[in-house]
């Protein structure tokens, strides 16, 4: 950090900088009291979105979402299994969240983020509860084969929101999913034609034309920052390490709450403050 | 990851008149061996970089090269563990990753711990130590796609990001390998040609001090073969180091826009 | 509008509850909390010398440790360890003792059911035990939506996997406030009327969950009132404790 020069412009800059970093809390307070935030947002706007579809040649569904400067890279490979007893034409989806060290500057090697573990329960429950895959069009051959689905979701840039750019990119990824066409050998066991020397007559396609899956509600997600009366949507990695109240919700396509997750933090007055943050996100559906 | 339009993607084949020897040494069924990019043998994949990949970081890179893809964050110089002892120059960690999607296989990545060591032995040599004292510079890799020649794609794209994060280096760290397969010398191979290699020779060096970092052969070499790999990888990095060296000058332009 | 449970309860009946304090004796603070055959065993150490990890100069730092009734440690532990911590971390008066860590252990006795309700519960009643400051206490309470569309108060853990939604509220309890009447107003609502934590599962239509919101702090009520009986200090003079 430069000493304060003489032109009058630059010692400014210094100062609000320092101020930033010595008072991070009353730094945003003034910015509160404004009604905008240090990125020049008003509270209740989130960052810009982007999806790529397909970023992943050698995944069979593949998503890239940045929010802000959150990125998430979700990628599905597809193996097939033997379903389990229980439910024989049934497959299974595996959802695991991943924050290699390149994303953030507090996680190392060897000592994985706390947040990971969670955002990837998180990931599998909301998932799961929306009903958005219908597990029974993951079968193949029921009783024999099925697949198994393998959604890996890696962080590459942490900035704040990582649930809601997670399951973004975890959403995408599954509607970009193709199934790799699979036929039966003689072994009567399931095997991937590779798309070369595909259309072999006596090797019949056991999932004929190439099939995506059919996602029957899509959730969306907004977290928010509660600090006091203000209500701060889509926050970045600083405003999360200084104000602590954050709840996520999440609404699927058809306007069910999915899930209402709030761990935590200074209390939050329920109704009004619900509500308020189920609108931005009707907005963004 | 798309590129900014008119940066088309840039080789940096050699331009070693080698040729010449190359047909007539091959046994017959070597003749007609084609690779499976359909690249010549001495053509390198068309090399991508960016830098700016990563905001939380201190500086970043992306590179690409064919199918392989690649991030590298640098972190730094920041305070080094607390374990550690007091060194009047600073320290380097290297770490290099894979995704669960970068194999063919799932979650069959290479061995990792070896990359790490390579990338901090292969860097080590270029970073200006004694410019942050007592303090550690991270240096961390994510393969996101492995297509072949993965470490030697890591480490330049290791030293563009330290660039990036303005540690002070001697030079830009090219790196480039190259495969034996029978009689020839395949550059920058990708996986295929990697699995049915007989030797390998990755070369790391700063083009413009002449210096090799690294060096490192495996399988089986005779000298003039090593001789001949030598010439053909020193000239891929000098060109590669330009192609680095253009794309930081590109991020800086566009930055003083 | 009845739905019969398998255990005879109603749908607002709550199962037996049971608290008991200083159960162990080497803990600055523990307790054990019960709800039926769901029990749940905490213990508090500290505060004690904050470890460098978690080295906050202005504030302490609580840490939860989560120990499963068998197997190891998975991702829905550690899940759990981080809303425990952020919820005691919202009840607890940081600013009292900063660098300090304080250690909560959570030791799942058998799970039957709304176990993470019980482990907040048995927490706070561990924390109030070790003479932790607190802003107040936390009620916890599992609301569970049956297909019919009712609120089950208290789920076991098989009506837990039956039913399609169910929701872990944690209410605040402050009946007793040194703070002027006007500040405990947030947005024109009465504190009362928040929440602290909520855990969703299973899609619910919105008004399903503001339903199941007034079950639970209705229910919080009797809990709280049976929270405050049981910890009254216990016996005064017990100044042996590991110190």
């Amino acid at each position: 950090m430069g000493l304060p020069d003489a032109s009058g412009d630059l010692s400014s800059e210094v100062e609000v900088d320092a101020f930033r970093r010595l008072f991070p809390l009353r730094f945003y307070e003034r910015h509160l009291s404004e009604s905008i935030r240090p990125d020049g947002r008003p509270l209740g706007r989130a960052r810009d979105t982007t999806i790529a579809l397909g970023a992943v040649a050698s995944a069979d569904g593949s998503a890239l979402a940045k929010i802000g400067s959150t990125t998430m890279l979700a990628a599905i490979k597809m193996e097939v299994m033997t379903p389990s007893m229980e439910s024989p034409d049934e497959g299974c989806l595996a959802i695991d969240f991943h924050m290699p060290p390149i994303c953030s500057p507090i996680v190392r090697p060897g000592r994985p983020a706390e947040a990971a573990p969670v955002v990837s329960k998180q990931l599998s429950d909301t998932i799961s509860s929306s009903g958005m895959v219908d597990l029974k069009e993951l079968s193949l051959v029921s009783g024999k084969a099925a697949w198994m689905a393998y959604l890996d979701i890696y962080c590459l840039d942490a900035d704040g929101a990582l649930f809601d750019a997670a399951l973004l990119s975890a959403v995408s990824a599954l509607s970009h999913l193709q199934f790799p066409v699979v036929s039966l050998n003689e072994d009567g066991r399931v095997v991937v034609v590779s798309e070369e020397d595909g259309g072999k007559p006596e090797k019949e396609p056991v999932n004929r034309e190439k099939r995506k899956l059919t996602l029957k509600s899509i959730p969306f997600s907004l977290t928010c920052i509660l600090h006091k009366n203000y209500i701060l949507a889509d926050p970045t990695a600083e405003e999360e390490s200084i104000m602590e109240t954050l709840v996520t919700v999440v609404l699927d396509s058809s306007s069910q709450l999915i899930s209402l997750y709030k761990p935590g933090g200074p209390v939050l007055a329920n109704t009004s403050v619900i509500q308020v943050s189920f609108s931005p996100l009707k907005h963004t559906l | 990851m798309a590129g900014k339009p008119g940066t088309n993607p840039t080789t940096y084949s050699p331009s070693m008149a080698t040729g010449k020897t190359r047909p007539r040494i091959f046994k017959d069924h070597d003749v007609d061996w084609v690779r499976p990019d359909g690249r010549g043998f001495h053509q390198c994949r068309p090399a991508f970089f960016r830098t700016g990949a990563v905001n939380s970081a201190s500086g970043s890179a992306y590179a690409e090269f064919g199918n392989t893809k690649v991030i590298v964050s640098v972190f730094g110089p920041r305070e080094s563990k607390k374990a550690m002892m007091y060194s009047d120059i600073g320290r380097l960690n290297c770490n290099v990753s894979y995704t669960t999607f970068a194999t063919p296989v799932r979650g069959q990545g290479s061995d990792y711990k070896e990359f790490s060591s390579m990338l901090h032995k292969a860097l080590e040599g270029a970073i200006i130590l004694e410019t942050f004292p007592k303090t550690t510079v991270d240096v961390f890799a994510l393969v996101l796609e492995s297509g072949g020649s993965d470490l030697h794609v890591v480490i330049s794209c290791a030293s563009l990001a330290l660039a990036d994060a303005g540690i002070l280096m001697y030079d830009l760290v090219a790196s480039v390998s190259l495969s034996c397969l029978g009689k020839n010398l395949v550059i920058d191979p990708v996986l295929e040609e990697e699995s049915y290699q007989d030797g390998s020779l990755t070369i790391t060096c700063m083009p413009s001090r002449y210096e090799v970092t690294q060096l490192s052969i495996t399988g089986e070499w005779s000298t003039p073969k090593i001789n001949e790999g030598m010439q053909l990888c020193l000239d891929a990095c000098s060109k590669l180091a330009m192609i680095m060296r253009s794309c930081l000058k590109e991020a800086t332009s566009t930055s003083q826009e | 509008m009845e739905i019969d449970r398998v255990d005879g309860r109603t749908a607002n009946q709550l199962r037996p509850l049971a608290c008991s304090r200083n159960i162990l004796n080497r803990a600055h603070g523990s307790a054990s909390w019960s709800q039926g055959d769901t029990k749940v065993l905490a213990a508090v150490y500290g505060p004690k010398v904050g470890t460098k990890k978690n080295e906050n100069p202005e504030k302490a730092c609580i840490e939860v440790i989560w120990k499963p009734k068998t197997g190891q440690i998975g991702k829905p532990e550690k899940e759990y360890e981080m809303i425990v911590k952020r919820t005691l971390q919202s009840i607890c008066v940081l600013t009292i003792n900063p660098n300090t860590t304080t250690s909560v252990i959570v030791q799942v006795v058998n799970d039957d059911g709304s176990l993470l309700p019980c482990a907040i519960n048995a927490a706070c009643a561990a924390l109030v035990d070790a003479g932790i400051p607190l802003k107040h206490l936390a009620v916890a309470i599992c609301c569970c939506l049956a297909d019919s569309g009712c609120v089950l108060l208290d789920p076991t853990k098989l009506e837990e996997q039956k039913t399609k939604a169910f929701a872990y509220l944690v209410f605040p309890n402050l009946t007793l406030s040194i703070l002027p009447e006007g500040s405990l107003k947030v947005e024109g609502e009465p504190v009362e009327q928040a929440i602290i934590t909520s855990v969703t599962q299973g899609a619910m239509s919105v008004d399903d969950y503001l339903h199941c919101l007034e079950r639970g702090r209705a229910a919080s009520a009797k809990m709280s009132a049976f929270l405050r009986r049981s910890l009254p200090p216990q016996n005064p003079s017990d100044s042996s404790r590991a110190g």
